[in-house]
C-alpha cells in the first residue's frame, strides 16, 4: 500500500545531508560573530531564522521521512508547527514583544 | 510468526484474565468498561461538585450571611468550578467517547486498549489527588513581601465551616500572582496545579488514542462523512485537547516551580509578568470551552434525528461548523481578557474574532431546528433534554455575543451575567446534552429503557430549577453584583432575586436526585430494551443490548450514513420513509448473529500496568508536593521505580497474549472467574 | 479508500478504513504534533523575558558560551543521522550494524546531556544564575531543562533497543517499528533544539 521502503534515500544521501546540515549550522554560528561586529539587527535575524527553518525541514523532510509519508501524519504535523508559530507570536505581540509595523 | 515459543511467559506476573468481579475492573482494558469507570467517576464528582455549589447558595441566599467564612467560600467556589469542569464534563464526555467511538465506527476497542486504561486511571487518581487535598492541604496567612494580605483564605473572619479553607481557593482559573507562593503559601494551591497536571495529562493520552481510532480503526465502508455526528465531534475534541492540553501543562509547570522552586514567572516583584499567565491559560481555557460543549453538541446531533423520524437536515454542515468552531476556537481567548490591559488593536481583533463564532454556532442551531421540522416527533426523555439544550444553549450563546461587545464587557466582567451565561452554555448545554446522552444510550448499557415517567419528572424540574437559578443571575449581574465574593450588604436590595436563586438551586439537585432513583430503579424494573428500542440510525443499534463483550459478533461493512436507517427503512415516491416489511426480521436477525459470533473473538488481554504506572505517578505527585522532606524525596523514588517497573512490564507484554488453542484459553478464563 | 465489494474475502488487514499507517506510528506523530504547542509556551515565555530588563541578577544571554553550545548542538544534529544510518542497517538486516549506529546514537545524545550538565553548573557557579535570578533565567533553565529531560528519555529508550538487540541477537519486526518510533521522538527533539540554538542562543540579546 505504501510505497514508503522504495523511496527511502540512501545512507549516501543520509550522509550528503548530513553534511549539509553541517555546513548550515557553520553558517549559523559565523552569522553569529558577523552580526557582532557588523550590527545587522534585523538582516540577521531575517538569515539566522531562515537557515534554522531550512535545518527544521531538511530534518523533517529526509530523517523523519515526512516527505515520504502519506498525507495524513504531515497535515497533523505541519498544523501543530503552524498553530504553535501563529498562536504564540500573537501572544508575544499582544505582550508588547512582538511588534508588528504596517 | 512462531514467536509464542521462544518468548517465555510474558512476565513475572500471570497476565490477569478474568473478565468479571472487580478484580476485572481494575485490570480491565474494554473501551465499554472503562467508559462506564469514566461515567460513575464523572457522576460522583457531579455530586460533590454540586454538593459545594448548594453551600455556595446557602451563603448568598441572605444578605451578609456568615454561614461559610470567607476562606470556605473561596475554597468552595475554586472547587466547584474545578470539579465541574475537570472532573465531571470531561470526564462524562470521556465516557460517552470512550464507550460510542468504536460501536459508532464499527470496531472491537480503541487503538491502544492499554493506553486507554492509562488515561482513565491517571484521571481517576488525579481527581483523587485534587480532593485529597481536603484531608492533607492546608491554606497558611500570606507572606506577601509588602506585608500585602492576599485572599482571606486563612483568617476565616466570621463564619463557619472554615475547615473547608484548607484546599485551593485560588479559583478554577487560578490567576497569578494570587494563587502564586506569596499569596497562597500552604500546599492547597499545590494540590490544584499538580492535580490539574494529572488530568491534563490523561486527556492528552486519550486524545492521541482517539485520533488513531478514529483515523484507523473505522469498519470497512465506514468513510469520514459517513461517521455519525457524534464521533465527528469527538474527534474534533480530541484535536482541541491535543493542541490545547500542553499549553496548560506549561503554565501549570511554571506555577508549580514558581511554587516549590522560587521561579519567578508570574511574580511582579521579580519581574514575572501575571499577564503572562492570562494569556496561557485563555489560550488552553478556551479551546476547553469548546471541549466542554462539543461532545454535547454531537450527542444532540444523534438524538434529535432519531426522534424527528428525519436525517439530520445539512449532515456535512453540521460536521464542518463543529470543525469551524474548534479552528476559531483557538483564536479567542483574549476576550476573557478585555479588562486586563491588552492594547486597543488587540481588544477590537479579539471582539471581531469572538463574534464570527456565533457563524457556525448558528449554523449548527439552524440545523437542529431543521432537524425538527416537519418531522414526526416523538418527546421522549432524551428527546425533552436535546431540545431544552437548543434553547437553553440558544440563550447562553446570545449572552455570550454581548461579551464579544467589548465596552459591554467592562461591565459585565467579573459580576453574575458571566455566571448567568457560562451555565447556560455549560448546565444548560452541556449537561442537558450529556442527560439527553444517558437516557438515549442507558439501553446500550443495561439492555433497559429508563422510566419515561420519571425521566419527564426529571426533566422538568431540572429545566425549570435551571432557569429558576440561572435566569435571574442575567439582572443580578448587571444590578452589579460581583462574583467571587461571599457577602453582599442589604443595602444593595440584592437579596430577594438571590432567595430565588438559591431555590432554584435545590430544584436542580431534586431533579438530579430523581434521575439517581431512575437511574436504579430501570435498572431492576426498567423495560426490556429489545435491540432497537428507539427506532435508531446509527450502528451501534445494529448489536445486542447490553453490549456484547465483543462488540460486533460480525465487523459490519457499512454502506451509507445512518446506515441501520436504510437496512430498515426505503423511500416511496415523495421521498418519504417507509419501513421496510422484513425491518423486524433483519432486527431480529441481527440480534441473533450479534449474540452468536461464527468464529472466536480475540480480545486485547487485560493487564495490571496501566494501574501500577498510574499509581506510581500518584507517588511521585504526591512527592513533589513535600519535595523539601526526606520522606517526600524518598515517595518521588518510590514512585519513579514503580512507574519505571510497569513501563517495562508494559513493554515485554504483548497486547493480546497469543491463542494458540483458543479451546485452553477459553478454559483458563473461567477458572480465573472462579 | 476504497469501498471494496461485499463478497471479497479480507485479510486481517482489510478489516478496517485506515491511513494505512501503522498505529503506533500514527499516534507518535499526533503526539508529536502537540509538542509543538508545549515547546512553543517554553520558547515564547523566554523570548517574553529574555530581554526585560531592570531586574537583579545574571541574564542568560550575557554569559552564553557560543562556542561551546555550538559543538554541543552539532553533537546532537549529527545523532540524527546515526539514528537514520540505524535504521538504514536494520532494513537491510544487518543487525551488527543496527547496534553500533543505535550506541552511537544514544552516546551522542549522552554527550549533548553531559554538555548541558557542564553549562548549567558553570552558570550556577560561575556567574550565579539561578532558578531565582530572574524570570529569564527562570526561563531558560525550564526551557532547557524540559529539553534535556526529551532527550535523556530518549537515550534511554535507545539504550533499551540497544540492549534488548545485544540480548537477543538482534531486532524483530515489532523491534523495529519501536526503533522507527524512537527515531521520529529523537528527531523531532533535534528539530527542536534546532529552533532553540537560534532563536535561544544566536538571537537573544541582553536587556538594554
Amino acid at each position: 500500500m505504501t510505497t514508503e521502503h522504495d523511496t527511502h534515500p540512501s545512507p549516501a544521501q543520509y550522509w550528503k545531508i548530513a553534511a549539509l546540515l553541517a555546513v548550515l549550522t557553520v553558517f549559523e554560528v559565523a552569522m553569529f560573530y558577523i552580526d557582532r561586529e557588523l550590527g545587522l539587527g534585523g538582516l540577521n535575524a531575517l538569515i539566522l531564522i531562515s537557515l534554522a527553518l531550512l535545518k527544521f525541514v531538511i530534518v523533517v523532510g529526509w530523517y523523519m521521512h515526512l516527505r515520504f509519508e502519506n498525507a495524513i501524519p504531515s497535515r497533523f504535523f505541519t498544523a501543530g508547527a503552524i498553530l504553535a508559530v501563529g498562536l504564540y507570536l500573537v501572544v508575544l505581540s499582544a505582550m508588547g514583544v512582538v511588534v508588528i509595523r504596517g | 510468526m512462531t514467536a509464542t515459543a521462544e518468548r517465555p511467559r510474558t512476565t513475572i506476573f500471570k497476565r490477569p484474565s478474568s473478565t468479571t468481579g472487580w478484580w476485572s475492573w481494575l485490570t480491565t482494558v474494554d473501551h465499554k468498561k472503562i467508559g462506564i469507570m469514566y461515567g460513575y467517576a464523572a457522576f460522583f464528582f457531579f455530586i460533590i461538585g454540586g454538593l459545594e455549589a448548594l453551600m455556595l447558595r446557602i451563603q448568598l441566599a441572605s444578605a451578609n450571611a456568615e454561614f461559610l467564612t470567607a476562606g470556605a467560600y473561596n475554597a468552595m467556589f475554586t472547587m466547584h468550578a474545578t470539579t465541574m469542569v475537570f472532573l465531571f464534563i470531561m470526564p462524562a464526555s470521556a465516557a460517552f467517547m470512550n464507550y460510542l467511538i468504536p460501536l459508532m465506527i464499527g470496531a472491537r476497542d480503541v487503538a491502544f486498549p492499554r493506553l486507554n486504561a492509562l488515561s482513565w486511571w491517571i484521571f481517576f487518581f488525579g481527581g483523587i489527588f485534587l480532593y485529597s487535598t481536603f484531608i492533607f492541604g492546608t491554606s497558611v496567612p500570606p507572606i506577601g513581601p509588602d506585608g500585602i494580605a492576599g485572599n482571606l483564605a486563612a483568617g476565616g473572619g466570621p463564619g463557619s465551616f472554615n475547615w473547608l479553607a484548607d484546599s485551593p481557593d485560588g479559583g478554577w482559573f487560578g490567576y497569578q500572582p494570587n494563587a502564586g507562593p506569596f499569596y497562597s503559601p500552604g500546599t492547597a494551591m499545590d494540590y490544584w496545579a499538580l492535580g490539574l497536571q494529572l488530568i491534563g495529562l490523561a486527556s492528552l493520552v486519550s486524545a492521541v488514542n482517539f485520533i488513531v481510532t478514529v483515523f484507523n480503526m473505522r469498519a470497512k465502508g465506514m468513510r469520514l462523512l459517513r461517521m455519525p455526528v457524534f464521533v465527528w465531534m469527538g474527534t474534533v475534541v480530541a484535536f482541541l485537547l491535543l493542541f490545547s492540553i500542553p499549553i496548560i501543562a506549561v503554565a501549570l509547570f511554571m506555577v508549580t516551580f514558581d511554587r516549590q522552586f522560587g521561579t519567578l514567572f508570574f511574580a511582579p516583584v521579580g519581574g514575572g509578568d501575571p499577564i503572562l499567565w492570562q494569556h496561557l491559560f485563555w489560550l488552553f481555557g478556551h479551546p476547553e470551552v469548546y471541549i466542554l460543549i462539543l461532545p454535547a453538541m454531537g450527542i444532540v446531533s444523534e438524538v434529535l434525528p432519531v426522534f424527528s423520524k428525519k436525517p439530520l437536515f445539512g449532515y456535512s454542515a453540521v460536521v464542518f461548523a463543529g470543525a469551524a468552531i474548534a479552528f476559531l476556537g483557538f483564536g479567542v481567548w483574549a476576550h476573557h481578557m478585555f479588562s486586563s490591559g491588552i492594547t486597543p488593536v488587540a481588544q477590537a481583533a479579539f471582539g471581531l474574532a469572538t463574534m464570527t463564532i456565533a457563524i457556525p454556532t448558528g449554523i449548527k442551531i439552524f440545523n437542529w431546528l431543521g432537524t425538527m421540522w416537519g418531522g414526526r416527533i416523538r418527546m421522549t426523555t432524551p428527546m425533552l433534554f436535546a431540545v431544552g439544550f437548543i434553547a437553553m444553549f440558544t440563550i447562553g450563546g446570545l449572552s455570550g455575543v454581548t461579551h464579544a461587545v467589548v465596552p459591554s464587557d467592562w461591565q459585565q466582567t467579573d459580576t453574575y451575567y458571566i455566571v448567568a451565561h457560562l451555565h447556560y452554555v455549560l448546565f444548560g448545554g452541556s449537561v442537558f446534552g450529556l442527560f439527553a446522552g444517558l437516557y438515549y444510550w442507558y439501553p446500550k448499557l443495561t439492555g433497559k429503557i429508563m422510566n419515561e415517567r420519571l425521566g419527564k419528572i426529571n426533566f422538568w424540574l431540572m429545566f425549570i430549577g435551571f432557569n429558576t437559578t440561572f435566569a435571574p443571575m442575567h439582572w443580578l449581574g448587571l444590578q452589579g453584583m460581583v462574583r467571587r465574593t461571599w457577602k453582599y450588604a442589604p443595602e444593595t436590595g440584592l437579596e430577594p432575586w438571590n432567595v430565588v436563586v438559591t431555590i432554584g438551586a435545590f430544584i436542580i439537585a431534586t431533579g438530579v436526585a430523581v434521575f439517581m432513583y431512575n437511574w436504579y430503579h430501570s435498572r431492576r424494573h426498567g423495560e426490556d430494551s429489545g435491540l432497537d428500542p428507539w427506532d435508531a440510525r446509527t450502528i451501534e443499534w445494529t448489536i445486542p443490548n447490553p453490549t456484547p463483550e465483543y462488540n460486533f459478533a460480525v465487523s459490519p461493512v457499512v454502506s451509507k450514513l445512518d446506515h441501520f436507517w436504510h437496512l430498515k427503512y426505503d423511500q416511496d415516491d415523495e421521498g418519504r420513509a417507509v419501513r421496510k416489511e422484513d425491518a423486524d426480521q433483519i432486527i431480529a436477525e441481527l440480534q441473533h448473529v450479534g449474540l452468536n459470533p461464527p468464529e472466536p473473538i480475540h480480545l486485547p488481554t487485560p493487564s495490571y500496568f496501566p494501574l501500577i504506572m498510574a499509581a506510581g505517578l500518584l507517588l511521585m505527585f504526591y512527592g513533589i508536593i513535600y519535595h523539601t522532606t526526606a520522606w517526600g524525596k524518598a515517595l518521588i523514588a518510590i514512585g519513579a521505580v514503580v512507574s519505571l517497573a510497569a513501563v517495562i512490564g508494559w513493554a515485554i507484554e504483548p497486547v493480546e497474549e497469543p491463542h494458540d488453542k483458543p479451546g485452553e484459553e477459553r478454559s483458563e478464563k473461567v477458572q480465573a472467574g472462579v | 479508500m476504497s469501498d471494496v465489494a461485499h463478497d471479497t474475502p479480507v485479510s486481517h488487514h482489510d478489516e478496517h478504513e485506515s491511513t494505512g499507517i501503522d498505529n503506533r506510528k500514527l499516534g507518535m506523530w499526533v503526539f508529536l504534533s502537540s509538542e509543538f504547542m508545549f515547546f512553543g509556551a517554553l520558547i515564547a515565555t523566554y523570548l517574553l523575558y529574555s530581554n526585560r530588563g531592570g531586574f537583579e541578577g545574571t541574564y542568560p544571554s550575557e554569559i552564553y558560551d557560543i562556542p561551546f553550545t555550538s559543538v554541543s548542538s552539532f553533537v546532537l544534529l549529527m545523532s540524527s543521522l546515526t539514528r537514520v544510518l540505524a535504521h538504514n542497517a536494520l532494513s537491510k538486516g544487518d543487525q551488527n550494524g543496527t547496534r553500533t549506529w543505535l550506541f552511537a546514537t544514544a552516546a551522542l545524545g549522552a554527550v549533548f546531556l553531559g554538555g548541558q550538565v557542564f553549562e548549567f553548573t558553570e552558570f550556577v557557579t560561575k556567574y550565579d544564575m539561578t532558578l531565582s535570578s530572574n524570570p529569564a533565567a527562570s526561563a531558560f533553565y525550564l526551557l532547557t531543562g524540559f529539553h534535556g529531560t526529551h532527550v535523556a528519555i530518549g537515550v534511554i529508550m535507545l539504550l533499551s533497543l540497544w540492549g534488548i538487540s545485544r540480548r537477543r541477537g538482534g531486532l524483530s519486526e515489532k523491534q523495529g517499528m519501536s526503533l522507527e518510533l524512537v527515531g521520529l521522538y529523537w528527531h523531532f527533539v533535534d528539530i527542536i533544539w534546532i529552533v532553540i540554538f537560534t532563536v535561544v542562543y544566536l538571537l537573544s540579546v541582553p536587556p538594554a
